[in-house]
C-alpha cells in the first residue's frame, strides 16, 4: 500500500493559484488512473484534474470553493502498488561544492618586490577630478572626495601600506589632491627603512636607533639582506626586551574536557563554516577573564599605567615572509562561535595578504600559538605596547595523577602548557598567577553553555 | 497532378491507393493512435504538474503529421524532417520513442536534452528529425541549409519542413523559402492551414485565400490538399518527395485541417466558436475518417484496429511508468556544453560561498 | 616572406582553408561572380566552383540559417555579411538558433559569420558599425576581431577550424592600410581566446582591439618621449575574453585605459572593467578609465565622424591624465 499526493496543478506560466470548484469523487471512492477527480478554475482556464494513479481517495485537504496556491496538497490516494512517488521526485541533493572555486578575489600570493625608485614626472597643475569621479564621498559628506583620497589613496597603495604598517597620511603625495601614489610610497619605503613604522596611536612604538652589530661572513656563506618586515620584527624584539621587565609564569592545563567538547561540536561548527580549534577555546577563556584582571589588559606610558577600555586580542600568525599579529576586536563580546570564526577569518586573510591596517592595530593582549609542531612550552616576547603575551605549548595526551574517591591513579589526559610572559613593571606575580588560575579553571571545566 | 485512387470494380476489395500495402495502412493507423493516446497522457501529466511548461496538442491534425512523414524514406541517414510542436505524430513516424517524449516534457535528467529544452524541441539527425526552436519560420532556412548539403554531395535525400499558417507571415519563412527555391533544394514544405495561430484567424494573418497562393510567389510547385484525409496527404507528399528527390526543387503542400484544442493547454479557446470546434470533431476527425475508410473498404478489421488501440495504450502506460519518477537534472549540470571548448561555463563566485 | 595587406592576408587564410578542407564553403551576397564588395573573394568562384562559392539573395537570416543547417550535416560554412551592419537582420538566427544549438540540442554548428566592420571611412551610420557588444551576452558564440594582417589570417583559419560558431569582425579601414611581412609556406594560426602584447610598458596599460590598437601604438610612441611608459594589450578575441592577460597587465602597471571604437554605453569596456574589479582590485593605482566613441549614431560628415570617434590625440591626453592620478 502506498500513499500518493495529488497537488493543485499549474495551468500556465503566470498562474499562481487555483480554485477547487467541484469534487467529482467522494472519500472512500475508488478511482482509475487518469479518471477525473475534481474540477478547478483559474484565471485562464477551467479543467478537470485526473487521478495520477488508480487507488482509493482517502484524504481530502481542500474543499469546494477554496482557492489555494499552485502545488498545494489537495488530496491523498491510497494505492495497491508499492512505492508510487508522492510528488515528482525532487532533484537529488546538490553535490558538495567541487574543488574549483570561481575566479573571485584571489590575488596572486607573491607581493611584487618594490621597483627601483621611479623619478616621478614634475607634477603639473592637475586637471580637476572629472565629474564621474571614481572616488565618491561616503557617509555624512563631511569628508570630501579629495580628503578621502588623501587619506586612503588607492587599493594598491593601501595594500603596500598595510604590508609595511605605514600610515598613508604621514607620507607626502604627488598625485591628485595630494594623493600618495605607488611611486610615492615605494620611494618612501626605499628611503627610510629604519623608521618604517610611523608613530600613530595603535601602531607599535618606533624602535629608534636599534643597531644590530656587523659580523664577518666567511667564504661560502650566503648573505641575505633583510626584507622590510624582517627588519621591523628584529628591531621590535630587541626594543621590547629592553623596555619591559620580562618574567614568565608556566601553567599546566588539562584540556580533556575541551577535547571532548571540540570533538562533539566540531561538525556542527563546520556546518556553519567555522573550524573549531583549541585556540578558540583558549582565546575565549582569556577574553572572558580579562575584565576581572584589568592590569593584564593594560599599557605602560611614561610613569602611568593605561588601563584599556576594550579587550582586543591579537593572534600571532607565522607567515612565510614573517610574523604578523591581526587583532580580534572586542573579543570579550564574542561567543565561542564568533571568536572561532574571527580567528579563522583573520588567519585566512593574513595568509592571502588581505588584512587592512585596521586589522593589525589596537591590540591589548596577544596569544601566540606555534601549533601542532611547537614546543612543550616557550617564553614569548611581549608585543609592545602591551604588558602580557600568552604562549600556547603543544597539546597532547600525557599521563596524569587523578584522585577518585580518595585513591590516586594514573590517567591519560589531554594536556598542554600555557606560558605567560608579562611586564613586571606593572604586573606582579600574584596578578599574573591569579589571572592564569582563572583561565586554567575555565579551560579545565569549560562551560558547555558557551558552545 | 497527384494520382487518384481508382476503385477496382473487378474485385471486392478496392485497391489500396498510392501503392501502399495493407501492413503499411495498419502501421499508419498505429502512429495515429499512438499520437493521440500519448498526447492524452501528456495532458493528464500536465494536470498533475508533472509536465512542466507548456503543452501543445495536435488534436485534429494527427492525420497530416503522420501521413506526410510516412511518405519519406525513413531509416538512418535518409530523409530528414523538421517538426513543429503539433507534429508529434511525424516524430513518432521517424523513430522518436514515447519514453523520450515523456522524459523531455517532464524535464527529466535522462531526457533527450537533459532538461535543457521543452516540448518536442529535440532531435536525432541520424534517425531523421530536427526539433524546432520557438521562433517560427526559423526552421525553413535551416532545412534549406540541410537540403543544400544533400545537393552538394549528390545524395538522393529529401528534407521536409512544417510551417503553420501563422509561420508563413514571418521573415524567416520568406527568406528561407526564397533561398531554397533559388538553390533548388530538395525540400518539401508542409503548410498546415489549421485556422488558428493562437487566437489569430486567417483573415488577420494573410490576404490570400490559400497558402498555396503564397508559394507560387516563390516560383515553387504548390498544391492544396484535404489535410484530414490521411491517404490524400500521403499521396500528395509522396509525389512531391519523389519529384524533389529527382532534382525538381522545392515543393509546397498546403494541408487544410483544424486545430481543435487551444494554442496550449492553458488556453481556454474562448475565441474559437464552440460549434465550429464541435463540427470538426464530429464530422471531420482525421482518425475517425481513416478508420471508416479502412473498414468500409475492407482494408482492416475492427478487431485489428482495437488490438492496435490496446497496444498503444499499453505502450504509453509502460513508457510512463518507466520514467515518471525519474529525477530532474542535478543543478550543476546546467554549466557544461555551451561550447565545444571550453567544456563548461564558469561557476560564479557567489555559488562557492 | 612577402608583404601583404590585411585584406590579402584574410584572403589567403580563406583560400588556404578552402583548399585544405573540402567541407569549407562560402555563401553571401555578390561574393561569387563579383568577388565580393571589397574583393575579399576575388577569383574564388573560378578557383573553387560555384557550388562552393554561392551568391545568395539579400537574405541575411536565410544565409545564417542555411549555414547552420549545413553545419549540422558536417560542412564548414563561412557566411558573409556584406557589411557587418546587416548582421542585425540575422540576429534571431544567430543568437536564438545558432548559439544555443549545442547546448540545448547537442547540435554542433561550426559556422563562421564574417563581415567588414568599423568606421573612420565616412561611411555613415549603416556602413561603419562595431556590433560586438550586441552579441557579447550570447553564450555559445565566439567573437574575434584581428588588428594585424597576421592575425587576420591566423584568426580566420582558426575560426573555420573551431567547432563552435564564430563571429569574425574585419575592420574595413585596416583592409588596405595595414601591411605586414608574412612568412610563406608556414601555417599561421592564431589561438582563439588569447590576447597579444602589442607593446610592452611599465606605467600604464591600454587594453584595446581592432583599429584602435594602431591608434594606441601611435599614442604610446608619442608618450614615450616625456610621458608614461605604455603597455598595449591587443585582445584579438572578445568572447571569450583572455582574463589572465588582462589581469597580468593590470598587475604590472596598476593603471588601465580601455580603448574601443564602439560606443561607450554597453560597450566592452564596461565588462572588462567589471572583471578587473573582481580579480585585480588590490593592484589598481587609479580608476579604470575608458576612451570610446560618443553615444551617438555615427554621422557621415568628416568633422562630425572625427569628433565622435576616438582619435590618437584623445588616447594621449587620457593616458597622461591617468598617469598623473
Amino acid at each position: 500500500m502506498a500513499r500518493v499526493d495529488v497537488l493543485m496543478p499549474q495551468m500556465g506560466e503566470s498562474i499562481a493559484e487555483g480554485t477547487l470548484s467541484k469534487w467529482l469523487k467522494k472519500l472512500g471512492d475508488d478511482v482509475k488512473r487518469d479518471e477525473p477527480l475534481f474540477e478547478i478554475s483559474t484565471d485562464k482556464v477551467d479543467a478537470e484534474i485526473p487521478a495520477p494513479t488508480a487507488g482509493t481517495l482517502v484524504e481530502i485537504k481542500v474543499q469546494e470553493g477554496q482557492t489555494v496556491p499552485v502545488q498545494t496538497l489537495v488530496a491523498v490516494l491510497e494505492t495497491e502498488k508499492g512505492a508510487a512517488a508522492s510528488a515528482p521526485a525532487p532533484a537529488a541533493a546538490p553535490p558538495a561544492p567541487k574543488a574549483e572555486p570561481a575566479q573571485a578575489a584571489k590575488p596572486a600570493p607573491a607581493a611584487p618586490v618594490p621597483a627601483a625608485a621611479v623619478t616621478a614626472p614634475v607634477p603639473r597643475p592637475l586637471s580637476p577630478v572629472p565629474q564621474s569621479s571614481s572616488v565618491p564621498p561616503k557617509g555624512d559628506g563631511a569628508e570630501t572626495a579629495e580628503e578621502r583620497l588623501r587619506r586612503r589613496s588607492t587599493p594598491l597603495v593601501r595594500k603596500i601600506a598595510s604590508e609595511h604598517q605605514l600610515d598613508i597620511s604621514q607620507i607626502s603625495g604627488t598625485g591628485f589632491a595630494g594623493r600618495v601614489t605607488k611611486q610615492d610610497i615605494l620611494g618612501f619605503i626605499e628611503r627610510a627603512p629604519a623608521a618604517a613604522a610611523a608613530p600613530t596611536p595603535g601602531t607599535r612604538p618606533p624602535a629608534p636607533g636599534v643597531e644590530h652589530p656587523a659580523v664577518e661572513a666567511w667564504p661560502g656563506d650566503r648573505v641575505e639582506p633583510w626584507s622590510k618586515i624582517r627588519r621591523i620584527t628584529a628591531d621590535h624584539m630587541i626594543m621590547s626586551r629592553r623596555v619591559s621587565a620580562h618574567v614568565a609564569s608556566f601553567f599546566e592545563i588539562d584540556y580533556t574536557k575541551v577535547a571532548l567538547l571540540r570533538a562533539r561540536f566540531k561538525a556542527a561548527y563546520a556546518e556553519r563554516g567555522v573550524n573549531l580549534t583549541y585556540l578558540a577555546f583558549i582565546a575565549k577563556a582569556c577574553a572572558a577573564n580579562m575584565r576581572k584582571h584589568p592590569v593584564i589588559n593594560a599599557a605602560v606610558s611614561g610613569d602611568s599605567t593605561i588601563y584599556r577600555r576594550d579587550v582586543n586580542i591579537g593572534i600571532a600568525v607565522a607567515l612565510d615572509w614573517g610574523l604578523i599579529v591581526p587583532v580580534v576586536k572586542h573579543a570579550d563580546e564574542l561567543s565561542l562561535l564568533g571568536l572561532a570564526r574571527a580567528i579563522n577569518d583573520l588567519g585566512e586573510r593574513a595568509r592571502t595578504k588581505r588584512l587592512s591596517p585596521d586589522d593589525i592595530q589596537r591590540g591589548t593582549f596577544t596569544i601566540t600559538n606555534p601549533g601542532g609542531f611547537g614546543p612543550y612550552a616557550g617564553i614569548p616576547i611581549i608585543n609592545q605596547p602591551q604588558v602580557a603575551i600568552l604562549g600556547v605549548g603543544t597539546i597532547e595526551k600525557r599521563p596524569k595523577v587523578v584522585t577518585q574517591d580518595g585513591s590516586d591513579a594514573i590517567a591519560i589526559r589531554t594536556m598542554g602548557m600555557l606560558t605567560m610572559s608579562y611586564d613586571h613593571r606593572v604586573v606582579d606575580g600574584a596578578d599574573a598567577d591569579r589571572y592564569l588560575a582563572d583561565v586554567k579553571a575555565m579551560l579545565q571545566d569549560f562551560p558547555e553553555q558557551e558552545m | 497532378m497527384p494520382p487518384h485512387s481508382v476503385p477496382d470494380t473487378r474485385s471486392e476489395t478496392p485497391a489500396i491507393p498510392a501503392e501502399l500495402e495493407r501492413p503499411q495502412l495498419l502501421e499508419m493507423y498505429r502512429y495515429l493512435r499512438l499520437t493521440r493516446v500519448l498526447e492524452e497522457r501528456l495532458v493528464a501529466l500536465y494536470r498533475q504538474s508533472k509536465v512542466i511548461g507548456g503543452l501543445f496538442r495536435s488534436l485534429g491534425q494527427e492525420g497530416e503529421s503522420v501521413a506526410s512523414a510516412y511518405a519519406l524514406e525513413r531509416g538512418r541517414h535518409r530523409d530528414i524532417l523538421s517538426p513543429l510542436i503539433r507534429n508529434l505524430g511525424s516524430m513518432l513516424v521517424m523513430g522518436a520513442r514515447p519514453i523520450e517524449i515523456l522524459r523531455q516534457y517532464m524535464a527529466k535528467a535522462e531526457g533527450p536534452t537533459g532538461g535543457r529544452e521543452l516540448n518536442v524541441h529535440f532531435n536525432d539527425l541520424e534517425k531523421g528529425y530536427l526539433g524546432q526552436i520557438s521562433h517560427l519560420g526559423d526552421m525553413v532556412p535551416v532545412m534549406a541549409g540541410i537540403t543544400l548539403t544533400f545537393k552538394m554531395r549528390g545524395e538522393p535525400r529529401v528534407g521536409l519542413v512544417y510551417v503553420g499558417d501563422g509561420a508563413t507571415s514571418t521573415g524567416s519563412f520568406h527568406e528561407g523559402l526564397n533561398f531554397a527555391a533559388v538553390q533548388r533544394c530538395p525540400l518539401v514544405v508542409i503548410a498546415e492551414y489549421n485556422h488558428w495561430a493562437y487566437s489569430t484567424p486567417p483573415e488577420k494573418q494573410f490576404a490570400v485565400k490559400d497558402l498555396a497562393d503564397k508559394a507560387k510567389g516563390y516560383g515553387v510547385h504548390a498544391v492544396t490538399v484535404d489535410g484530414n484525409d490521411v491517404l490524400a496527404v500521403y499521396a500528395a507528399t509522396r509525389y512531391a518527395v519523389e519529384r524533389a528527390r529527382r532534382g525538381k526543387g522545392v515543393h509546397f503542400i498546403e494541408v487544410k485541417t483544424y486545430r481543435r484544442k487551444g494554442h496550449a493547454e492553458h488556453d481556454d479557446q474562448s475565441y474559437q466558436p464552440k460549434d465550429e470546434i464541435e463540427r470538426w470533431a464530429v464530422e471531420n476527425d482525421p482518425v475517425d475518417r481513416y478508420v471508416k475508410q479502412l473498414v468500409a473498404n475492407g482494408w482492416a478489421e475492427e478487431s485489428e484496429l482495437a488490438e492496435i488501440d490496446q497496444a498503444a495504450k499499453d505502450e504509453i502506460d509502460q513508457a510512463t511508468d518507466a520514467c515518471v519518477n525519474d529525477p530532474l537534472p542535478q543543478p550543476e549540470t546546467a554549466l557544461p556544453g555551451v561550447y565545444a571548448h571550453p567544456p563548461a561555463a564558469e561557476r560564479l563566485w557567489f555559488r562557492g560561498l | 616572406m612577402a608583404e601583404v595587406t590585411f585584406l590579402e592576408a584574410l584572403r589567403q587564410g580563406l583560400s588556404e582553408e578552402m583548399e585544405r578542407d573540402e567541407r569549407v564553403f562560402m555563401l553571401g551576397e555578390d561574393i561569387g561572380a563579383y568577388g565580393g564588395a571589397f574583393k575579399v573573394t576575388d577569383g574564388f568562384q573560378k578557383k573553387f566552383g560555384a557550388a562552393r562559392v554561392i551568391d545568395t539573395p539579400i537574405s541575411e537570416a536565410a544565409i545564417v540559417g542555411a549555414a547552420a543547417g549545413a553545419a549540422h550535416m558536417g560542412m564548414r560554412p563561412v557566411a558573409e555579411m556584406q557589411f557587418i551592419d546587416f548582421i542585425s537582420c540575422a540576429y534571431d538566427m544567430l543568437t536564438n538558433y545558432v548559439a544555443t544549438a549545442r547546448y540545448r540540442a547537442g547540435l554542433a554548428t561550426p559556422i563562421v559569420v564574417r563581415g567588414p566592420c568599423g568606421g573612420y571611412v565616412r561611411g555613415g551610420p549603416f556602413h561603419s558599425q562595431n556590433p560586438e557588444a550586441a552579441f557579447l551576452h550570447t553564450p555559445g558564440l565566439k567573437i574575434v576581431y584581428p588588428a594585424t594582417a597576421r592575425d587576420a589570417k591566423g584568426l580566420i583559419k582558426a575560426s573555420i577550424r573551431d567547432d563552435d560558431p564564430v563571429l569574425y569582425l574585419e575592420h574595413k579601414w585596416l583592409y588596405r592600410r595595414i601591411k605586414e611581412n608574412l612568412p610563406e609556406g608556414e601555417e599561421i594560426l592564431t589561438p582563439i581566446g588569447q590576447a597579444r602584447i602589442a607593446r610592452e610598458g611599465k606605467d600604464l596599460s591600454i587594453i584595446t582591439y581592432g583599429a584602435t590598437v594602431w591608434k594606441a601604438l601611435e599614442a604610446a610612441d608619442q608618450l614615450a618621449q616625456d610621458g608614461p611608459s605604455v603597455e598595449v594589450l591587443d585582445l584579438r578575441t572578445l568572447l571569450p575574453l583572455d582574463d589572465d592577460a588582462i589581469v597580468t597587465t593590470v598587475k604590472k602597471t596598476g593603471k588601465v585605459l580601455i580603448v574601443h571604437e564602439d560606443t561607450r554605453t554597453g560597450g566592452l569596456a564596461g565588462e572588462i572593467t567589471a572583471r578587473i574589479n573582481e580579480r585585480a582590485f588590490e593592484w589598481l593605482d587609479g580608476p579604470i578609465m575608458r576612451v570610446t566613441a560618443h553615444d551617438v549614431p555615427l554621422p557621415y560628415a568628416p568633422t562630425l565622424e572625427d569628433y565622435v570617434l576616438p582619435q590618437t590625440e584623445d588616447i594621449v591626453k587620457a593616458a597622461r591624465w591617468l598617469a598623473k592620478y
